[in-house]
């Protein structure tokens, strides 16, 4: 660690990580409500456990964005944050207000509105979270007077991200207006700002891991943003199949969606590219595992899956099957899970009294599990949707009876989520394992010359 | 190419494309009054959709296709089924489905009867915004088994053929009217509406049964009395109505709905079910 207030970071990903944990609870509880008859049916349905299991991956996702942020901005500005105080302060206040949203779920407060479900002042305390956050950083860049590409892609992909929560807080009496701008923010999120995120991410750590040019890997993260905002905009229609809106749409989605993985799959090159010119030499081989990964796996869930099903004349039969879950963890797993985990991963040995790539075997394991039961859960959320779609939609068997025909996938959901948990279990226990210490090394080795913009 | 360059594709793209998706935007609102017969959106339909968010709903059901996959997709339900059934269902779910032969529930939402209607009113009209004419099949919810509830395409000689019973058929199995979202014709599989495997047989039993009181005095009369005024004769069965002496919970439109060629198309039809 370079500058003391780096260690601001730690705190936000230790919450992140035990909210990542939490999450996995809410998804096998879940999954084993669609193997039978569910004994906490009163206490707890599926509706209340779903929306908690979203809402908490939302939650952590973007604190660990915000605790990335916190360990990059102060090494490519060179600078302390502006204010710490500030930065402990929004954490409070951020836990508390996700926590409370997600206890209230528990009771059934609830907005209702799919991963919007937050009841309105908790909405309110989301943006005032944002701004506080945003102006702490913007504080410190201006401080220092000098920001990379790299930062900017990072803090502009967050601003973006508070922005589209706006629309949020509208409500409409028409049902087809507020689906038409509920994917404002969460396509515009996930296929858009929370992309450009996680491409800032992905820059700094080939940077930093593998030593590349910072001039060329900055000149084609603007490629890989711009490819994500071209095709991610108006891939928006996607989302606007079937749902009440103009004709045109259908056609707009097909041809965009398409476009979507080509940012993807530029970044896989991307990643590849960095790596072969500039060698794998860099101790925390786990770090760069999980950032290569980020990007491959992006490029299969994101990327691949989304096209699976988003051409219209597929999508027609798929719309609402368990071929869109299959797309969603796939996708979320590989941008934003593993990107998380990855910077965590880089961050952890300049946070801890572990040093550089020391006893990193846990760590494999927790990256080998998640990866090979996040892929299993795929593949059985996969084999579901299929079976699914041609029984219900295309034979027309009732759902009530198709459910019971894909009991077996289910099963194997359980299972692979069950892998997939312990790889999480293992994570957090690495993690947890490594004690904090906060020493400034000023004789780190010397950042690489950064051309102010 | 430099980054300079790369920068003006990153910001020059997005507003371009930024720029499309408002105009797009703009033209939607023009079309949403339209397509989503936004004069239809009453207080109740208004009400209902709070009853409807406030109940968490879409985290278990979906609706236009979006929400959550445990529970059925509803953009079509008030079409397969009429508000007397959905009031019902929504009372006590639990009186529709059993766990142990579907292996999951609907809790009971307790919903006042206020509530009920208002989420039905929503619903209703969720049914009826064009939204490019999907599901391209009905979804139903419950089918008993596959052969012989749904029947698959009905056949195309049927929509061209001057056959009533082969008309009949067509419009039995058209997705519009739903017959076959709640009957199926195989014996012994009960769906929302009893099995009609025999129906001609059982018409001519109920006709001659002396406990009878409607006004068809023939097999053929009483078919067609079951479909424009279903709660005349109420058959037995625990979720086919309200109970003795009060309504079927069937659609009572369908004598609105159809032309009285179609009924008549209807019952030839059925009566050849024995």
């Amino acid at each position: 660690m370079r500058y003391r207030t780096q260690s601001i970071s730690y705190w936000y990903f230790a919450i992140a990580v035990c909210l990542f944990g939490l999450q996995m609870v809410f998804g096998l509880l879940a999954v084993v409500k669609y193997l039978g008859p569910d004994p906490l049916i009163d206490l707890l349905p599926f509706d209340r456990v779903k929306a908690v299991h979203t809402n908490l991956l939302i939650v952590w996702v973007l604190t660990g964005f915000m605790g990335a942020t916190y360990f990059v901005v102060p090494e490519e500005s060179r600078t302390e944050i502006y204010s710490p105080k500030l930065a402990f302060w929004q954490l409070g206040l951020w836990v508390v207000a996700g926590l409370t949203a997600v206890i209230g779920y528990l009771f059934g407060w609830t907005e209702g509105n799919k991963l919007l479900e937050q009841p309105y002042i908790v909405k309110l305390a989301i943006v005032v979270v944002m701004l506080m956050f945003l102006f702490n950083i913007l504080m410190t860049i201006r401080k220092a007077g000098r920001w990379t590409t790299t930062e900017a892609v990072l803090v502009a992909g967050l601003g973006l991200a508070a922005l589209l929560y706006l629309p949020a807080l509208i409500s409409y009496d028409n049902y087809t207006i507020s689906i038409f701008y509920r994917w404002w923010t969460i396509h515009l999120w996930v296929e858009g700002v929370w992309e450009m995120i996680q491409a800032g991410l992905l820059a700094y750590l080939l940077i930093r891991l593998s030593g590349a040019d910072r001039e060329v890997m900055e000149k084609w993260l603007y490629v890989i943003v711009g490819l994500v905002f071209i095709a991610g905009i108006l891939g928006t229609a996607h989302h606007y199949y079937w749902v009440g809106v103009p004709r045109y749409w259908l056609p707009i989605g097909g041809i965009f969606s398409a476009l979507e993985p080509l940012a993807l799959f530029v970044m896989v090159a991307y990643a590849y590219t960095a790596m072969r010119r500039s060698g794998m030499s860099h101790p925390n081989s786990l770090a760069l595992h999980w950032t290569i990964g980020s990007a491959v796996f992006t490029a299969f869930g994101a990327g691949l899956l989304g096209l699976a099903h988003t051409w219209p004349a597929v999508n027609k039969w798929t719309h609402g099957t368990m071929i869109t879950p299959m797309h969603g963890h796939s996708a979320f797993f590989g941008a934003y899970v593993m990107i998380n985990l990855a910077i965590m991963t880089f961050a952890l040995p300049a946070l801890t009294e572990h040093r550089e790539g020391e006893d990193q075997r846990l760590g494999f394991a927790a990256f080998w599990l998640m990866v090979g039961g996040m892929f299993g859960m795929t593949l059985a959320f996969g084999t579901a949707g299929i079976t699914q779609t041609y029984l219900e939609r295309i034979m027309g068997l009732g759902y009530m009876e198709t459910q019971l025909k894909i009991q077996v996938h289910m099963l194997m959901l359980t299972v692979t989520g069950i892998l997939f948990t312990i790889g999480v279990a293992l994570f957090i226990y690495d993690f947890f394992r490594k004690r904090p210490t906060f020493t400034v090394h000023t004789d780190a080795p010397a950042a690489e010359e950064v051309q102010p913009v | 190419m430099t980054k300079r360059h790369t920068r003006l594709f990153f910001i020059g793209g997005t507003l371009l494309f930024a720029a499309i998706f408002v105009g797009l935007t703009i033209d939607s609102h023009r079309q949403f009054g339209e397509l989503t017969n936004a004069d239809m959106i009453t207080e109740d339909v208004i009400e209902g959709k709070h009853v409807w968010h406030r109940n968490n709903c879409i985290n278990c059901h979906t609706l236009f296709g979006e929400g959550a996959y445990y529970a059925p997709d509803l953009t079509k339900i008030t079409q397969q089924r009429g508000a007397a059934y959905l009031t019902a269902f929504l009372r006590d779910p639990s009186q529709f489905y059993s766990e142990e032969v579907h292996r999951r529930l609907m809790p009971n939402p307790n919903l006042n009867d206020t509530e009920i209607a208002q989420v039905i009113a929503f619903l209703d009209w969720v049914a009826n915004v064009d939204n490019q004419g999907w599901p391209p099949r009905p979804i139903v919810v419950s089918s008993g088994a596959m052969a012989g509830s749904y029947g698959g395409d009905a056949p195309t000689a049927g929509t061209t053929s001057d056959d009533p019973v082969a008309r009949g058929e067509a419009l039995f199995r058209q997705p519009a009217l739903a017959c076959t979202a709640c009957h199926a014709i195989r014996p012994g599989v009960t769906l929302a509406g009893p099995s009609l495997a025999g129906m001609a047989m059982r018409a001519e039993e109920t006709v001659a049964d002396p406990s009878y009181t409607g006004s068809a005095t023939d097999a053929e009369g009483y078919i067609r009395e079951s479909i424009v005024s279903p709660s005349v004769h109420l058959v037995p069965g625990a979720n086919f109505s309200t109970g003795p002496g009060g309504i079927s919970l069937m659609p009572g439109d369908y004598g609105t709905r159809l032309e009285d060629e179609q009924i008549s198309q209807l019952v030839a039809y059925l009566a050849t079910l024995r």
